[in-house]
């Protein structure tokens, strides 16, 4: 069971590119990695990005048709899942960071 | 200039005061644990450097015995937070961070109050409590220069996707500078202790060091909790002009 946005990301990305479970945590994880992000503490918006700006690229690379395609389809099923599951972003150390320093 | 040497220690006292004020007041607003955290933090490190200093300062007898085993619990007071802030805002699920804490709690409490109940304060490389409250106080800032590094790689990596603002990722480099200052001001507690230790007077040595560290931390400090704007616009341009440069 998805408890996790990295869990909902990865089982969505699992289902748009016919990737099996491990391969598509894999492939989630080392994009997450690239991007220098934490796969416990992810925001929606930061899912985008590398959905948007890496994973088309990881996708290719494993040989799935129509990545940019798959792409789109697996984070607009991330963020209609992490609406209906009432995910919501736990405090990440950019934003502790930001706040700190009064921006 | 051995006379002078309580400066550092005052000017840091008065920029720890006034950055726990500014945080406590953003605590307020926001009522997030880790501004609180470190406005504890910033609060006992204040009280300890003033009041250790004063005598100095006020040209005032030198402190009782008690009086400084008083201010041996606030500065590990400030310790405390300290630890739990890194723990709160790097490591919240981790669990062997929470044993970094305890041993290191355990540390400062057992080392300290073997301190007070044997009732000297020996800066000895041969008395094993203050080894031990040493390592009690000098792993978290070891600790928090690690978890700086590592935050700071990672933040340049999201600023390049537009993830990270520049200033976020400066103000990791400028918390790594001063965990690294506050590493090597522990290091010079024991150039301090090894001076007790062999000629029983404080050298030029330690009392450059440990100044120079505190007015280097201040420095870095002031500019992540309090940044100039032309600082940050500075930050902002290069980063624009200079992107394998995000944040410093």
């Amino acid at each position: 069971m998805a408890t996790t946005l990295f869990d909902i990301a990865a089982e969505r990305l699992g289902e748009s590119s016919a990737m099996d479970r491990l391969a598509a945590r894999g492939t989630l994880r080392l994009a997450l990695k690239q991007a220098g992000l934490d796969a416990n503490n992810l925001t929606i918006l930061q899912l985008r990005a590398v959905f948007e700006r890496l994973m088309p690229r990881e996708l290719e690379a494993r040989g799935v048709t129509n990545p940019t395609a798959s792409c789109k389809v697996a984070m607009d099923a991330i963020e209609s899942a992490a609406r209906e599951t009432g995910w919501e972003a736990s405090s990440s150390p950019d934003e502790i960071f930001k706040r700190l320093g009064g921006n | 200039m051995e006379e002078y040497a309580f400066l550092p220690p005052i000017i840091a006292s008065a920029f720890y005061l006034v950055a726990s004020v500014r945080l406590f007041r953003l605590y307020r607003r926001t009522s997030e644990r880790p501004e609180l955290l470190l406005s504890v933090t910033f609060a006992f490190a204040g009280v300890y450097y003033f009041a250790y200093n004063a005598s100095s300062l006020f040209g005032l007898d030198p402190w009782s015995l008690r009086t400084e085993w008083m201010l041996e619990w606030v500065y590990i007071s400030s310790v405390f937070p300290y630890m739990i802030f890194i723990r709160t805002v790097f490591r919240p699920d981790g669990a062997w961070a929470g044993a970094l804490v305890a041993i290191c709690s355990a540390f400062l409490l057992v080392s300290t109050g073997m301190g007070t109940i044997e009732g000297e304060i020996v800066y000895s490389l041969e008395n094993t409590w203050f080894l031990v409250q040493w390592v009690g106080y000098t792993a978290p800032c070891v600790w928090m220069c690690w978890e700086a590094t590592l935050a700071r790689l990672g933040a340049q990596k999201r600023a390049r996707l537009g993830l990270a603002q520049p200033i976020v990722v400066n103000r990791y480099l400028l918390l790594m500078l001063f965990a690294a200052f506050q590493v090597l001001a522990c290091v010079s507690d024991l150039s301090l202790a090894h001076d007790m230790t062999s000629t029983r007077t404080i050298s030029m040595i330690s009392n450059g060091l440990l100044g120079g560290t505190e007015i280097a931390s201040v420095v870095v400090l002031w500019l992540a909790f309090f940044p100039p704007p032309f600082y940050a616009n500075w930050i902002e341009r290069r980063a624009a002009t200079i992107p394998t440069a995000v944040g410093g």
